[in-house]
């Protein structure tokens, strides 16, 4: 037989609101926890590190750095560091067609709240630089 | 140590695609039947079900573990289903293990089914593994399955030198391994040029490093041998069976191609059953993609992965010989009947039963490995021969 079920999810995201509203907005905001230190990007409730629930949010620049990349059937995907940022992230590529290292978070594509990278032209950022 | 568990008989159907009308509750009481048979036992001497299976979205059946037992002749037993992504059809092994253990039960049979293939297309199935992972950010994100391997792989590879060859090498032995059993998806004779020229899926991973979606059913039957009658006797015995969780999120790991949680789930392993990875003669390791065999291996503690792997090692001749099944690369992967087929295969293998490629060197002990997302949740058994 055919069959096809149709579902229309509403998915709230509790203490990690914030986080997503942020980007929404295209902007980076990480969580800090108050016992060690440790930046987490993407936030979280509890500290991966020490364990402990005490944390602040505290926004990034943005901007991060490939570590790896990999270019698949429906899109290009890096695991990359966030500047600030203590841990590393995995975020699909705006714009896979640019082979730099350096890019900087930008609004989702699409209703899903992803973490969409786009790569920026380092020569000629650092041309402009100086 | 584990003392009282023993293997008591198993059986599984083909693992494939299933084009020939017939429905996940066939598969399941074949592998039933199947495994009451090896056991000599009847489905009134069987106690309790635990069924594996990952996700309704394939059965589009909630509440599968009455269903199941309902199905196959099991009226009255305790019943209940275990999932944990990749690892559920082992994690459902260890429920088993734990009520013989503990004398919850006396003879417990479980059931692992899956219809991966055939129930969904592949991309539908693809967007609901995408949600394994962390699905508030991978699987917003939608990135899938095979590229975060893809990044862990890289990772694996730029700290420890291993490369595609070495990959494409895994890709091609274990559609070999599955040439000699008549139950696996992919029993394909390709050459190192073929995995390296078939179609990039995610880069580095090419079609050929990646496993197949597959439909099929494991059971297995475990008692403590006290409970077994004369045809059950003289079977394989588990040592140990633990499980581990890694962080979630590729990302939050001090090293996004090392398998911590599986080297966490291993070492416990080791020290319950008191044996060393260097006295394991046989294993059954997750291989979702080539190079999260090696991946897994490194993570079980082998020593020196890499150039075992380039010595023959892990061939069927070799010291350790790995996932002569085929693995999940070449018998296939239907999820929750995954691990229950791994765990089958070794006994098998331990007992000198085995149907397909046999290991050259009888083992005495034998490592089961499964795990779910990316090596996120971990399940370790261990067995030892007769």
């Amino acid at each position: 037989m055919k069959y096809q079920m149709t579902l229309d999810y509403t998915i709230p995201f509790g203490d990690l609101q914030p986080y997503f509203d942020a980007l929404r907005d295209g902007q980076a905001l990480a969580s800090k926890c108050d016992s060690c230190g440790i930046v987490a990007f993407p936030a979280r409730t509890n500290c991966a590190s020490c364990r402990d629930a005490s944390m602040q949010w505290t926004p990034l620049t943005g901007t991060a750095h490939v570590l790896f990349r990999t270019d698949a059937n429906g899109g290009s995907y890096a695991l990359v560091k966030f500047d600030g940022a203590d841990t590393t992230s995995t975020v699909a590529l705006k714009n896979p067609e640019n082979n730099t290292t350096i890019g900087t978070l930008v609004a989702p594509i699409g209703d899903a709240p992803g973490l969409w990278l786009t790569l920026i032209d380092t020569e000629n950022e650092e041309h402009d630089g100086h | 140590m584990i003392s009282n568990v023993s293997f008591a008989g198993g059986a599984m159907t083909p693992f494939n695609r299933r084009k020939d009308g017939s429905s996940f509750r066939d598969w399941a009481r074949a592998a039933v039947q199947g495994a009451l048979d090896d056991a000599g036992l009847e489905a009134r001497d069987i106690d309790a079900l635990i069924v594996a299976s990952e996700s309704d979205f394939f059965t589009m059946q909630l509440n599968p573990a009455a269903l199941l037992a309902d199905e196959c002749g099991l009226i009255g037993v305790a019943a209940k289903r275990v999932e944990g992504g990749g690892a559920s059809g082992h994690l459902a092994v260890h429920a088993g293990v734990a009520e013989v253990a503990s004398g919850m039960a006396c003879r417990v049979l479980v059931l692992g089914v899956e219809p991966s293939a055939s129930h969904l297309k592949g991309a539908d199935v693809g967007a609901l593994y995408g949600l394994s992972f962390d699905a508030w950010t991978d699987g917003m994100t939608g990135i899938d399955s095979t590229s975060l391997y893809a990044l862990s792989a890289q990772a694996f590879m730029a700290r420890t030198g291993a490369t595609l060859d070495d990959f494409a090498r895994i890709a091609v032995r274990n559609r070999a391994h599955a040439r000699m059993n008549a139950n696996a998806h992919l029993p394909l004779d390709v050459s190192l040029d073929e995995v390296a020229a078939s179609p990039v899926v995610a880069s580095p991973y090419r079609r050929l490093d990646c496993s197949p979606l597959s439909d099929g059913a494991a059971a297995i039957i475990l008692a403590n041998a006290s409970d077994l009658p004369a045809r059950a006797q003289g079977r394989a015995r588990f040592r140990a069976a633990v499980s581990a969780v890694d962080a979630v999120r590729l990302g939050e790991r001090q090293d996004a191609g090392f398998f911590g949680g599986k080297q966490r789930a291993a070492q416990r392993a080791y020290e319950i059953a008191g044996v060393t990875a260097a006295e394991i003669g046989l294993a059954e390791v997750y291989d979702s993609y080539s190079g999260a065999q090696l991946q897994s291996l490194e993570a079980l503690g082998f020593a020196d992965v890499i150039a075992a792997e380039r010595d023959g090692a892990f061939t069927a001749q070799g010291a350790m010989p790995v996932n002569l099944s085929g693995g999940l690369l070449g018998q296939g992967a239907p999820v929750g009947a995954t691990g229950v087929a791994q765990v089958l295969t070794a006994a098998l293998q331990l007992e000198g039963r085995y149907f397909g490629q046999q290991a050259t060197h009888a083992p005495r002990y034998a490592l089961v490995d499964t795990h779910g997302g990316i090596a996120t949740l971990n399940a370790i058994s261990i067995l030892e021969a007769p």
